[in-house]
């Protein structure tokens, strides 16, 4: 069942029908929300229970929703959020050097039984590991989903100009990694 | 791995090299629509199905105890009926309209 934005919006805000609307709408955006957070953190199960969190904010903050952006647009904000958060936790639980995370993250994603990609892609990784979070997120989401720097700008609260160079410096940086690699 | 080509971004697939779990979103909707209380029209459909079962056996088991235990009673009225018509009948009477009947 596709419903308009508007409708949706409309079925969220009721409460007799805003289970089945919220249910629609996990549906609907589930995948998107889980690649997003999946290349921050990597692992499947971490990804697992970051996308839970997301949807059960999103659920708990309903009221909240004022439908003055659009409803992926709102998910994608708390997704980001959990992801940084995720992160940030896990970053303050180790007690060692900054890149002990990501060290971690790359470690992991060695291990995943659920990494199906080749060695190019596999170094590919490894390169965005190296970029600061921010520059990370904004690489991944306009190499790998093709999002828009307007969206973008929408979702992260940076301006589209501030994003365009940070995906430029990102993209210089992993060119680096691949040169240094040689 | 390290090789002596100078590899570019052009050369790498944008697809994500992730994988899931087989089934996973559609367990992952139903995870969640568990945990904000919401029954899917298929689990109210299987709900429903259930509850018709449900009502067609107590409809049979009610059924089977009321003609069971009309068919005891009936029984129980036959046997009273018998007993009082044998209190009521005077012997001496019956036999003579036996023989009444065969003299005629």
């Amino acid at each position: 069942m596709n419903l308009s934005e508007e409708e949706l919006q409309k079925q969220l805000s009721d409460p007799r029908q805003r289970n089945s609307a919220f249910s629609l709408v996990v549906r609907m955006f589930q995948e998107r929300l889980y690649w997003h957070i999946r290349k921050m953190v990597m692992s499947h199960e971490d990804s697992n229970d970051v996308l839970q969190n997301t949807f059960l904010k999103a659920w708990n903050g309903l009221d909240g929703f004022r439908g003055d952006s659009q409803i992926s647009t709102w998910l994608y904000r708390i997704a980001t959020n959990e992801t940084l958060t995720f992160l940030s936790n896990k970053r303050m639980r180790s007690q060692n050097s900054m890149n002990e995370v990501e060290d971690g993250l790359l470690q992991n994603l060695r291990a995943d039984t659920y990494f199906d990609g080749n060695d190019l892609q596999m170094r590919l990784q490894e390169a965005i590991l190296t970029l600061p979070e921010k520059q990370r997120l904004v690489f991944n989401m306009r190499y790998f989903d093709d999002i828009t720097y307007e969206q973008m700008e929408a979702i992260l609260g940076t301006s589209a100009g501030a994003l365009k160079a940070s995906y430029h410096h990102a993209v210089k940086k992993i060119e680096k990694f691949f040169g240094e690699e040689e | 791995m390290k090789t002596n080509k100078k590899i570019t971004l052009e050369e790498i697939a944008t697809e994500l090299p992730f994988s899931v779990p087989e089934n996973y979103f559609e367990q992952f909707a139903l995870q969640i629509d568990r945990q904000i209380g919401y029954k899917t029209p298929q689990h109210r459909f299987i709900r429903s199905w259930m509850y018709a079962a449900a009502m067609i056996v107590a409809i049979f088991v009610v059924s089977s105890i009321f003609y069971s235990t009309n068919q005891r009673n009936l029984a129980r009225n036959a046997e009273n009926y018998e007993s009082y018509v044998m209190t009521q009948v005077d012997e001496p009477a019956v036999v003579d309209y036996y023989v009444n009947n065969q003299s005629k």
